[in-house]
C-alpha cells in the first residue's frame, strides 16, 4: 500500500531513480546519506522520505543497477551502503540524455507560450 | 535479466534472510537519524521518538518494500490462497455448503450445455454441410407444408432441377437379419448410390456405392454397413467386406462401413435403390437431399424448383396437382423448431438456477458474520490496500467456486451417463453429449464467472477507509446496517428469480398432466402391442394374409387375451402415412374446402375391439369384406372402409356417413363404400390433434405387421406365450418392438417428460437455495439486532410483537421478489408459449401455485430465527451489548 503515493512523488518516480543514481556515481552511501545527499543537491528541493526511497532502492537493486553490502558509518554505525554497478552507470547515462532531451524540449515549449 | 532471477529466487527462498537484512536496514536508518537529531541538540530519548514519528511507521515501509520486491504477486498469491484456504477451511459447515450450492448450479448447467451443444451446436458429419437441405413436397392448398416425396416425382426433381450439385433419396425400410444365430429385424435404408456422396460422407471402410450398383431397380445386392451396428453386431470385424449377410432371404455382399454420426448414417444397413420406370408417383415415401451447387442460395434453389414443380402439376394433374416443394436446411436436421426452443428453455432455467446459487452464495458469505469484518479492518490497519483486500474477498469465492466446479463436473459426468444409460427418448444425439472441451471451457468460464460473481457483494463491502469505527463495530454485535440491506436486496433477487424458474416448470407440469389425461380415443390399459413384420417376398399369392390369420387365430385362444387386432401401422410410434379422399357426389352437407387429407390404415376385424374404438355408426368390419382379386372378366368387388367421427362430419356433414361413398386418394379411381364410423383417435400421440382415418380391411397384398392384445390383468404376462406363438408359426420372423400401449404412450412424450423432469428439478432446488438464502439473512439480521429485541422485551413487547418483527424482516424481501417474479414471468413465460398444452402462458392456477408455495418456503426459513428471537432473555440481551 502506497501512502505515500500521492500525486507528486508519483509524478517524480523517475525524477527519484535518476537523482538516486547520480548521487550514488560519485561515492556509495546508505539509505540516510542518499537522502540526505539528494535533499543537499537539490537545494532542499527534494526530502526524500523512507517511505519512498526503500522501495526505490530495493527495486533498483533487483534491477542490477545497484548492488549493497554491509559496512560501517562515519559515525560507526552499522548500515547498508549501495553502489552504483556497471548496468547502473549504463541506465544512469541514459536517463540523463533523456532527461536533457525532455527538458530541453519541455523549456522551448514553455518559452514559445 | 541474471539479476532478476537471482532476486526472485532470493525473494521466494529465503523470505526470512531477506526480511531480517530489510529489517536491519531500517533500524540502522532509524538509528543514524535519531544520532543525527541528537547531535542537533535533542536528548538521546527525545530524538529517537522524533526519528520514528519522522519515519511515519517502520511496518508501512517495510510492506511498501515488499509491494515492489520481484516475485511480490506470486508470493501475496499463494500467501492469499492458503489464507483463503485455512479461512474456508475453519467454516467448514459454510464451506461445504457453498461449494454443494454451486456443484448443482454448475453440474446442472454442465448438463444443459453438454446436451444443448451435440443437439444444436455440434456440426453435422457431413462436408459443407450449409449447403446441405431437406427437400419436401407440399400441397399448400391442402394445408400439406412438408411431406415426403414420391418416387416418381423425385427422379423428375432430379433430372429437372439446376439449382443443386447432387440430389438423393432415401426410401426407409426394416429387414430380416438371418444366418447370424437369431432373426433380427435391422433397419434397412433403401439409398440412391450418390447419397454418401451428396451429403459429403466416405465409408470408413471398403467403398461407397458406385454408380453401377443400382442397375436393377431395388434389386441390388450390396450393402454398406452403419457404424453402431458394425461395432455392436460384427464386433468391428475389419475384414467384415465381402462377407456375405442374408437380409430377408437374400444373400447381399458388405461393401463398406460408415463413420459414426448423426443423422441419416446411423441405421444399420444400407442398399442402393436406382430408376425404375413407371414408378409411383402416389404414394409419398421418399426423403430428398439435395447439395446446392456452389454459390447456388436457397432463394435460387426455390425459383428453380417452382417451374419444376409447375411443369409436373401439368403434367400429372391426378397426383400432382398444387405441388410445390419445400426445404429444410441441415442445420435444423437434428433438431427442429420446438426442439429448439426446448433447449432455450433449459438453457435459461438453468442460468436462473445458476444465478439463485450465486446470489445465496453471495449472501452466505455476507452473512458470515463479524469475525470477516473485523479481520479485514485489522488487515487494512496493517497497511493492506483496498484493491488488495478486494482480491483476497474474490480468492475465497473464486476457490469456493473451484470446488464447486470439480464436485459439479464430477455430477454433469454422472448425470449424462445416467441419462445415456436410461436412454431418454427425444433428445437429438444424447449419446454424443459429453464433457468435450468446448463444454469444459464453458464450465471453467462459467466457474469463472460464478465465483467473480458472488465475490463481488462481499468485496463491495470492504470498508475503503475508517478501519477504527469498523473495528470497533466489530467488537459489537451490530454490524452494519448496510450490509443487511445488501442482504435483503440479495434475497429479493433470488426470489424473484426462482419465482420466475417456478412459473416455468409449474406451467410445464400442467400442460404435462393436460398432455397425459388427453383423450387418446384408443383405451392404452391392459393393451399389449409388438411388431411381426415379414419380408416383402411373403405377401406374394397372399401367403402374408394367411399368416396373420393363423397367428391372429393363435393369438385369440390365448386364455388372457380378450381381443386380438392387427393394423399396418403402429398408433402414436408408427408412420402415418395418408390419402386425400372425396365424398361421392360432392355433397354441400360436408365441409367446404380443399378434399381432407386423411391417414389411412390397413386393419383386421378385430382391431377396433381390440385397440378399443367404438363403433359409432354402421358396422366394423368381417371376414367377408376382405379385398380379393376380381375374377377375369368380372365387375371388382365392392371395397368396403370405415372412417373416423371427425372426418366422417367433414364429409357428410350431420348425414350419416354409413352407406356413404368415397373416392379413396381422390383422383376417381378408387370407390368405396363406408359401412362404419368410429371415434376419433391421435394417430400422432397426445401432443397432436385428433386425426383423421380411413381403415380399409387387410387381406391380400395389404399388410399388416402391428398388433394388439387386449388382455386380462398384465399385458406383459402374455409376452412369453406370443413370442413363442410366432416362433412356432415361423421360426424367420423376430417379434419386436413388444411393449404395453401405455409404454407406447409414455414414450411418445419422454421429451416433454425430460424438460418437466429437468425444470421441476430445477425449479426444487431453486426453492431449497431460496430458503437458505431467506433463512441466511434473518439469521444474521435477528443476532445483530438481539440487543434492540431484548429491549423491546424489557419493554413490554409480547412474543406476539417479537414474531412481527422477524417476519418483517424475512417476508419482506420475499415479498417484493415474488412481486417483481411474478412480473418477470408473465413477460417471460409467453416464450414457452409453443411448448404449452391445454394452458396459457399466463395460467392464474400455477402463478398462484407458485406464489403460496413461495410464500410457505419463506416462511418456514423465518421460523427458526423466530423462535430463537422469542426466546431472547432480555437481560442475556442487553448485557451483551
Amino acid at each position: 500500500m502506497n501512502n505515500h503515493a500521492s500525486a507528486s512523488t508519483a509524478l517524480l518516480q523517475g525524477t527519484l531513480d535518476v537523482l538516486i543514481l547520480k548521487v550514488l556515481a560519485l561515492e556509495p552511501l546508505h539509505g540516510l546519506g542518499i537522502s540526505r545527499r539528494i535533499a543537499q543537491v537539490t537545494g532542499n528541493t527534494f526530502q526524500v522520505k523512507p517511505g519512498s526511497l526503500f522501495p526505490a532502492l530495493h527495486r533498483m537493486e533487483e534491477a542490477g543497477w545497484l548492488s549493497s553490502n554491509w559496512g560501517e558509518s562515519e559515525n560507526t554505525r552499522r548500515a547498508k551502503f549501495y553502489r552504483l554497478t556497471k548496468a547502473g552507470t549504463r541506465q544512469l547515462k541514459q536517463e540523463t540524455d533523456q532527461w536533457v532531451r525532455i527538458s530541453a524540449a519541455m523549456a522551448s515549449a514553455l518559452e514559445m507560450s | 535479466m541474471w539479476h532478476r532471477l537471482r532476486a526472485l529466487w532470493r525473494n521466494l527462498t529465503h523470505k526470512q534472510i531477506v526480511e531480517d537484512d530489510l529489517a536491519q536496514e531500517l533500524h540502522s536508518y532509524q538509528t543514524m537519524l535519531a544520532d543525527e537529531k541528537s547531535r542537533a541538540g535533542t536528548d538521546p530519548g527525545a530524538a529517537l521518538r522524533a526519528a520514528r514519528l519522522e519515519m511515519e511507521g517502520m511496518e508501512q515501509i517495510k510492506e511498501n518494500v515488499r509491494d515492489v520486491r520481484l516475485g511480490v504477486s506470486i508470493e501475496t498469491f499463494f500467501a492469499e490462497l492458503r489464507q483463503s484456504w485455512r479461512g474456508l477451511s475453519r467454516n467448514k459447515g459454510l464451506s461445504i455448503l457453498c461449494s454443494a450450492m454451486l456443484a448443482l448450479g454448475i453440474g446442472a448447467t454442465t448438463v444443459v450445455v453438454s446436451i444443448f451443444y451435440a443437439a444444436l451446436v455440434q456440426p453435422l458429419p457431413f462436408r459443407d454441410s450449409d449447403r446441405l437441405v431437406e427437400v419436401h413436397e407440399s400441397r399448400l392448398s391442402s394445408g400439406i407444408d412438408k411431406a415426403a416425396f414420391s418416387e416418381a416425382n423425385f427422379w423428375d426433381v432430379r433430372a429437372q432441377s439446376r439449382a443443386f450439385q447432387d440430389v438423393a433419396a432415401f426410401h426407409y425400410d426394416e429387414a430380416n437379419l438371418t444366418g447370424y444365430g437369431l432373426a433380427e429385424k435391422v433397419t434397412d435404408r433403401s439409398v440412391t448410390a450418390n447419397f454418401f456422396r451428396t451429403l459429403g460422407v466416405s465409408p470408413v471402410l471398403g467403398r461407397d456405392f458406385s454408380s453401377t450398383d443400382d442397375q436393377n431397380g431395388f434389386d441390388n445386392r450390396v450393402v454398406i454397413l452403419g457404424n453402431q451396428f458394425w461395432r455392436s453386431r460384427f464386433g468391428a470385424d475389419p475384414d467384415i467386406i465381402g462377407k456375405t449377410l442374408r437380409l430377408n432371404d437374400r444373400a447381399c455382399v458388405v461393401v463398406g462401413v460408415l463413420p459414426p454420426g448423426e443423422p441419416w448414417i446411423n441405421d444399420q444397413v444400407y442398399q442402393p435403390f436406382g430408376y425404375r420406370a413407371g414408378a409411383d408417383r402416389a404414394s409419398w415415401e421418399f426423403t430428398v437431399i439435395g447439395r446446392l451447387a456452389p454459390g447456388v442460395s436457397l432463394q435460387a434453389a426455390q425459383a428453380d424448383l417452382k417451374e419444376v414443380s409447375a411443369r409436373l402439376d401439368k403434367a400429372y394433374p391426378g397426383t400432382d396437382k398444387g405441388i410445390g416443394f419445400s426445404f429444410t436446411p441441415a442445420g435444423n436436421w437434428v433438431a427442429g423448431d420446438n426442439t429448439r426452443r426446448a433447449f432455450w428453455v433449459l438453457v435459461g432455467a438453468v442460468s436462473f438456477l445458476l444465478l439463485i446459487a450465486c446470489l445465496n452464495m453471495a449472501n452466505l458469505l455476507l452473512a458470515r458474520g463479524t469475525a470477516r469484518q473485523r479481520e479485514i479492518a485489522v488487515r487494512i490497519a496493517l497497511g493492506a490496500g483496498r484493491a488488495r483486500l478486494i482480491r483476497f474477498v474474490m480468492m475465497e469465492s473464486l476457490l469456493l467456486s473451484i470446488f464447486g466446479t470439480l464436485l459439479g463436473l464430477a455430477l454433469a459426468y454422472a448425470a449424462l451417463r445416467g441419462l445415456q444409460a436410461l436412454e431418454v427418448q427425444g433428445i437429438p444425439r444424447l449419446a454424443d453429449a459429453g464433457l468435450n472441451p468446448w463444454v469444459l471451457g464453458f464450465s471453467v468460464l462459467i466457474a469463472i464467472l460464478t465465483g467473480v460473481l458472488s465475490g463481488i457483494a462481499p468485496a463491495l463491502q470492504t470498508p475503503a477507509k475508517d478501519t477504527a469505527n469498523t473495528m470497533r463495530d466489530a467488537d459489537h454485535q451490530t454490524g452494519s446496517r448496510e450490509r443487511g440491506r445488501l442482504q435483503g436486496l440479495l434475497v429479493t433477487a433470488e426470489v424473484a428469480v426462482s419465482f420466475l424458474l417456478l412459473v416455468g416448470a409449474g406451467l410445464l407440469i400442467r400442460s404435462f398432466t393436460e398432455l397425459m389425461n388427453v383423450n387418446l380415443g384408443f383405451q392404452t390399459d391392459n393393451r399389449l402391442v409388438f411388431s411381426v413384420s415379414m419380408p416383402k417376398s411373403y405377401y406374394r399369392n397372399g401367403a402374408g394374409s394367411q399368416f396373420e390369420d393363423r397367428l391372429l387365430q393363435r393369438l385369440s385362444a390365448i386364455p388372457q387375451v380378450v381381443a386380438a387386432g392387427a393394423v399396418s401401422s403402429r398408433p402414436i410410434e408408427g408412420p402415418d402415412p395418408g390419402m386425400s379422399i372425396v365424398a361421392i357426389p360432392a355433397t354441400h352437407s360436408g365441409t367446404p374446402g380443399p378434399p381432407p387429407w386423411a391417414g389411412w390404415r390397413f386393419v383386421s376385424p378385430g382391431y377396433f375391439h381390440a385397440v378399443g374404438l367404438p363403433l359409432l355408426r354402421g358396422r366394423a368390419f368381417d371376414e367377408h369384406d376382405k379385398p380379393v382379386e376380381a375374377d377375369r372378366g368380372q365387375a371388382a368387388p365392392p371395397r368396403r372402409v370405415v372412417i373416423s367421427q371427425r372426418l366422417a362430419q367433414l364429409l357428410f356433414g350431420t348425414d350419416d356417413a354409413a352407406g356413404k361413398h368415397v373416392d379413396l386418394w381422390g383422383n376417381g379411381n378408387f370407390d368405396a363404400e363406408v359401412i362404419g364410423v368410429v371415434a376419433d383417435s391421435r394417430e400422432r400421440g397426445p401432443a397432436a390433434g385428433p386425426t383423421l382415418t380411413v381403415y380399409l380391411p387387410y387381406g391380400r397384398n395389404a399388410d399388416v405387421s402391428e398388433f394388439v392384445l387386449h388382455t386380462r390383468g398384465n399385458p406383459l404376462a402374455v409376452a412369453h406365450t406370443v413370442r413363442a406363438i410366432v416362433a412356432e408359426l415361423d421360426s424367420n420372423l423376430p417379434v419386436t418392438g413388444l411393449r404395453s400401449f401405455e409404454e407406447v404412450v409414455h414414450r411418445s412424450l419422454s421429451a416433454q417428460r425430460f424438460n418437466v423432469i429437468l425444470l421441476t428439478a430445477f425449479g426444487g432446488l431453486a426453492l431449497l437455495l431460496a430458503v437458505t438464502g431467506i433463512y441466511g439473512v434473518l439469521a444474521y439480521a435477528m443476532n445483530r439486532r438481539a440487543a434492540e429485541i431484548g429491549l423491546r422485551v424489557a419493554l413490554g413487547a409480547s412474543r406476539t410483537n417479537v414474531l412481527g418483527i422477524v417476519l418483517r424482516q424475512g417476508m419482506r424481501p420475499a415479498l417484493v421478489g415474488m412481486l417483481l417474479g411474478a412480473v418477470g414471468a408473465s413477460w417471460l413465460s409467453r416464450y414457452l408459449e409453443t411448448l404449452l398444452f391445454g394452458i396459457k402462458p399466463f395460467d392464474v392456477f400455477t402463478y398462484v401455485t407458485v406464489a403460496a408455495l413461495l410464500m410457505a418456503t419463506a416462511l418456514l426459513a423465518c421460523v427458526l430465527p423466530g423462535c430463537r428471537a422469542m426466546r431472547i432473555d432480555p437481560a442475556g440481551a442487553l448485557r451483551m451489548e
